[in-house]
């Protein structure tokens, strides 16, 4: 009993709670069904790229690009539709999950086989793509009565009342889920993260598994390229910018360990969740938005200390009686 | 007592594999590039004004040095330029002396140097995480002190330094960084001080063992940056005369692609100021005559990020190649 | 003959690790591979495991020629290493890594993790091992992560397994069943290769030896035909008097003393003095807080409770720099990774701790520094090209004199070695302990850390005796016997 009270992901689903409690006496619309079930579609491709963002992060290493990659993704075949809005829907979330693909494969290449450190890799990338979308837009945007229905419908598509979006992070969820917990492949990447000599002396070809990792980032970041553009109904230089420190914060916050190998799927989710509500809940109890930025970063840093506290609290201990 | 002498015999070629010279073939090379290519870019007032599009981040850049080579990294630094401006507009709406004004926005970014340094050393954080969170935060509540609006009014002093020139010729923030640059050569290069930097960057554990106030260092290093990027932020008010919250967005980059195209190492250990000033100067010199080829900012973006990338990699690739012909 | 390497050559950039080596691994055996450290074992083993390609020589297992091109290969052939140094995910559970790298799947490719559960149940229970499946393995004793390891093995169904230095860290009682464990694998037709510096430990253990030196093959036979006097002739080349040169130096006053050091959770009641030119031995088990005391007297950690004194004065040390300035120094277990920095000139690592020194107003003064090296090199003898080389350019011995060359230019009075020989040949085993004998002379005094009771009984005067955070007594070596220590640091008695 004492040991599910201190489980992280526990704690964490309580402070959710809490605050779920907490601005609901405060707004009592907040907690209505409808309420929530806005708060969860506009986490969800937050919770998304926060699970990608995990499987990057457990190997010690970070993608700062994935907000670049998802806009550049997402203007490119935003582009192609105001071209040919007669192909079909599927058509452009395929061509913009293999866009985003190509993108963190980009990444991997440059971190794995030319060695350039994660930091400055992405970081350089994180421009460079960013930067390429003026490039292929012209600075232009591509505004809603641009798409066609087909390419936005998708989108509305509701079941048990909750959106597209909210039942499609679910599914992420699950194969992420079983991916790091009961494949060869996500044990691997735990044990790379956790002991990167180690993993060499079992096998674990460390390029590969970074390669890897950053084409799966990569592959989320094209797939909600085409969420954010058909949700928000546009596609400009500037959407999304700054939105990885979002998506690195709810996996701060989530608890995975930025020193790689540490964390769970479940927790990383929560993470997303907790800063989605929060960032709903500002207007809901009076706060401005321009709060929203100042608060995320408070976010990361406390939950990064707890992190750290909790982590240093277990020393070895020598003596037996005290 | 035995001879041992202190360096190597001197060869010239020795000289050809160092960073600082192939940087230097680089600088020139795009001088001579650019000079051909347009007849706009060796006019001396053109040069002159175009140190205006680097001089602010490079002030910054020389203590980001600093930082990189003792094995940290500062995100936050384009952040605290923001707040530092707020502070700056704020100060001067209140109708406070210059000097007042001046003081308090200094200030305020030594404040934020000083609480990154402070979580950084106390709970022992990587900086790379305390320094994502403190860039929103910084940035953050310079949104919510602002919101959508701006500040256009500053005290004359801020103007002229911002966008003056000493003796009508060279401008005051390009004046401001080449006096640091030598004040910062000399520091890393020829005291303890320097030296104690380089051993924390090379192995922070042997540094402490040895002695050295890693964390003190760690902490006054972040500070300085701090205080370094509300210097930068007066400039740049100044020069821009109108300060909103998104003031020097995406600068972190840009600064440290500075640093780390100079010949950096980014886990700290190695580098040097003439390398680092080079680097700034060809960043300088690529986007001017980018600028003259009506070649839009973002070109100039996506060049400088690939640059970064390949500075790093095209050397460590040819060293994996050779290693394997071995 | 279950393995046989023929005629094995290794080359790194021109220096031979191994030159034509034989080596045979009898069916059912427990082989002893010895060598002085650089002899080639190391080399030898990661050629086994797939991590280094012989450069010539072929490798015969179970009479078929076999390459072994990397390390998963080396363990679908049956071949398992347990290496001296952590190879454990200490996040993940004890199962996990028991089976990491080879995870069980069902048929739908997913892990099957009640399944190797149930497995690892199983072995531990066969190993007679207390230890649960889910526990993390960073909350393992490091006897407990051995026991893992082993596991490990036999779940790889390796029948070749290699240990190195299996007890290096090891208390007497654990060591003892580590032994059945093995006698235990034997019985189970595994072969085992043992490497140890331990020669009692060799000869109680093993079956056949065979002993390398300079990456040439010395002598192979079986143990019973040798014995310790002889094994260290093989390996030094020489005949090695096993004998401690510390010089009989006149004690004088007491320099430093310690009074109720405490510290939540690593040690209490920490009381003993040390006089000039003394040797002062800590005995104990590793993790007995040896380590720790020394760590907060230098000011690394901070001590709850308790108070320093040097020449009679009470000090306070908050930091390292406090306890150098006094003329206390440390000298890491961990010599390099704690001690130097490799990619810094040897110069500037010789003056490290001096910089203040060799500065006027933080400007450094480069004669004096240059001085000060000269005057350590030809005190130390480190063979170096100029004074601006990297430090990571030299061999390891003369790393490790760069790092003690750091350390004297401090001119302490007290030095405090942590483990000064683990891990080091004989051959500068002894010119270490030649070493502390001119120093004391010299007029410093020692603290050494040690786990070697025959160390501790040749260099120095008086011994502390540790266990488990407690100081069990302080013995005058000469009157006192090695059952005794050994008995007092088990925390028995």
């Amino acid at each position: 009993m004492k040991k599910i009270l201190l489980n992280r992901d526990f704690i964490l689903f309580s402070i959710i709670l809490i605050i779920l409690i907490a601005v609901g006496f405060a707004n009592p619309l907040f907690i209505t069904p409808k309420s929530i079930s806005d708060v969860l579609t506009d986490t969800s491709i937050l919770i998304i790229l926060a699970l990608s963002q995990m499987i990057v992060i457990l190997i010690r290493a970070i993608d700062l690009s994935v907000a670049s990659n998802l806009a550049l993704s997402g203007m490119l075949i935003s582009l192609l539709s105001t071209v040919h809005p007669e192909l079909p829907v599927y058509y452009f979330i395929a061509l913009s999950c293999v866009i985003g693909t190509t993108l963190g494969v980009l990444n991997g290449i440059s971190i794995a086989i030319l060695k350039v450190p994660f930091i400055v890799t992405t970081l350089g990338t994180l421009s460079i793509y960013r930067g390429l979308i003026y490039f292929v837009s012209d600075g232009k945007q591509v505004y809603s009565n641009e798409f066609s229905e087909d390419f936005l419908a998708l989108i509305h598509f509701k079941f048990l009342s909750l959106s597209f979006l909210f039942w499609l992070a679910v599914v992420v969820f699950i194969i992420i889920y079983v991916l790091l917990n009961h494949t060869r492949f996500g044990r691997n990447l735990y044990s790379l993260g956790g002991n990167p000599d180690a993993a060499k002396y079992i096998g674990v070809n460390e390029n590969k598994y970074i390669i890897m990792a950053y084409s799966l980032s990569g592959f989320f970041a094209g797939l909600c390229g085409y969420l954010w553009v058909a949700r928000y109904s546009v596609a400009s230089t500037q959407i999304a910018i700054g939105f990885e420190l979002t998506v690195i914060s709810a996996c701060v916050v989530g608890g995975i360990s930025v020193m790689g190998g540490v964390g769970t799927v479940l927790g990383c989710v929560l993470g997303a969740l907790l800063i989605g509500l929060i960032r709903n809940a500002l207007p809901a109890v009076d706060i401005s938005q321009f709060w929203q930025l100042a608060i995320s970063g408070a976010i990361i840093l406390l939950a990064i200390i707890i992190n750290t506290k909790t982590e240093q609290r277990k020393e070895k201990t020598i003596m037996v009686e005290n | 007592m035995s001879l041992i002498p202190d360096k190597p015999p001197f060869k010239l070629l020795d000289i050809l594999y160092k960073k600082e010279f192939i940087l230097f073939v680089v600088l020139v090379s795009i001088l001579i590039i650019n000079s051909n290519i347009s007849p706009y870019f060796l006019d001396l007032y053109n040069l002159i004004d175009s140190t205006f599009l680097f001089s602010e981040k490079a002030i910054i850049a020389l203590t980001m040095t600093f930082v990189i080579i003792a094995r940290q990294i500062d995100l936050s630094v384009a952040s605290i330029i923001a707040v530092s401006s707020v502070v700056l507009g704020y100060t001067t709406s209140l109708g406070y002396d210059t000097w007042l004004v001046l003081l308090l926005t200094l200030l305020s970014g030594t404040l934020c140097g000083a609480f990154n340094g402070a979580i950084i050393t106390k709970f022992a954080i990587p900086s790379i995480i305390v320094t994502i969170g403190t860039m929103s935060l910084f940035r953050g509540l310079a949104y919510s002190f602002l919101e959508d609006s701006y500040y256009n009014k500053f005290p004359k002093l801020v103007g002229e330094l911002g966008g003056g020139y000493l003796y009508g010729y060279i401008p005051y923030a390009f004046l401001t960084f080449i006096l640091l640059a030598f004040v910062f050569a000399f520091i890393l290069h020829k005291t303890s001080i320097g030296k104690k930097i380089y051993s924390i960057g090379n192995n922070p554990d042997a540094a402490q063992y040895t002695g050295i106030a890693v964390d003190k260092y760690t902490f006054v290093l972040f500070t300085l940056n701090g205080l370094f990027s509300a210097i930068a932020a007066i400039f740049l008010s100044g020069r821009l005369s109108s300060v909103r919250p998104n003031i020097a967005f995406g600068w972190e980059l840009e600064i440290i692609t500075m640093v780390v195209l100079g010949g950096v190492y980014i886990y700290g250990g190695s580098g040097s100021i003439l390398g680092v000033v080079i680097s700034i100067f060809i960043l300088g010199m690529l986007s001017f005559g980018l600028g003259l080829l009506n070649v839009p900012g973002v070109g100039i973006i996506i060049f400088t990020g690939l640059l970064l990338i390949l500075s790093i990699g095209f050397p460590s690739f040819v060293r994996t190649l050779r290693r394997k012909n071995e | 003959m279950k393995l046989e390497l023929k005629n094995i050559s290794k080359n790194f950039h021109g220096v031979k690790a191994l030159q034509n080596v034989d080596f045979q691994l009898q069916e059912n055996s427990i082989h002893a591979l010895l060598g002085e450290n650089g002899a080639g074992k190391s080399t030898l083993v990661k050629i086994l495991c797939g991590v280094y390609q012989p450069d010539s020589g072929i490798i015969n297992l179970n009479n078929k020629q076999q390459s072994i091109p990397d390390p998963s290969a080396s363990l679908s052939l049956g071949i398992s290493a347990i290496h001296q140094e952590s190879v454990m995910f200490d996040e993940l559970s004890v199962t996990e890594n028991v089976f990491i790298g080879n995870h069980i799947t069902k048929s739908n490719g997913l892990v099957d993790w009640g399944l190797m559960q149930d497995k690892t149940n199983q072995l531990l229970k066969d190993l007679e091992a207390n230890i649960e499946p889910n526990e993390k393995i960073k909350d393992l004793s490091i006897a407990q992560r051995h026991i893992v390891q082993i596991s490990r093995s036999l779940i790889h169904d390796a029948d070749i397994v290699i240990m190195d230095e299996p007890t290096a860290s090891l208390s007497q009682k654990e060591i003892n069943e580590l032994y059945t464990i093995i006698r235990n694998l034997k019985k189970q037709d595994k072969s085992i290769i043992f490497i140890s510096h331990k020669l009692d430990e060799v000869i109680e253990v093993c079956d056949d030896f065979t002993v390398l030196r300079d990456g040439e093959l010395i002598k192979s036979d079986t143990i019973q035909n040798t014995n310790k006097d002889q094994l260290i002739t093989y390996m030094a080349g020489r005949e090695v008097n096993q004998i401690f040169p510390k010089n009989n130096v006149t004690i004088e006053n007491e320099i430093f003393e310690v009074r109720n050091l405490f510290k939540k959770t690593q040690f209490k009641d920490i009381n003993f003095n040390l006089r000039k030119k003394e040797i002062l031995g800590f005995y104990g088990l590793v993790g007995s807080g040896r380590t720790e005391i020394m760590k907060s007297i230098f000011g690394i950690t901070k001590l709850d409770e308790g108070e320093i004194l040097f020449k009679d004065q009470k000090i306070l040390i908050r930091k390292p720099s406090d306890a150098i300035d006094q003329g206390i120094v440390y000298l890491s277990e961990e010599r390099q990774q704690l001690g130097m920095t490799g990619l810094m000139s040897v110069k500037d690592n010789i003056n490290m701790a001096v910089m203040d020194r060799n500065s006027n107003f933080y400007v450094m003064n480069k004669l004096k520094e240059i001085k000060n090296s000269s005057a350590m090199q030809e005190k130390l003898n480190i063979k170096v090209s100029y004074w601006s080389q990297l430090t990571q350019s030299l061999s390891g011995g003369n790393q490790q004199k760069t790092v003690i060359a750091k350390w004297l230019s401090t001119k302490p009075e007290v030095l405090i070695l942590d483990e000064p020989t683990k891990g080091i040949d004989v051959r500068s085993k002894s010119a270490v302990h030649e070493f502390m004998g001119e120093l004391v002379e010299e007029g410093m005094s020692i603290m050494m850390i040690s786990s070697e009771l025959p160390e501790i009984l040749g260099m120095c005067d008086r011994v502390v005796v540790m266990y488990k955070g407690l100081i069990k007594d302080i013995l005058n070596v000469k009157e006192a016997s090695s059952e005794q220590i050994v008995k007092l640091a088990s925390g028995e008695s």
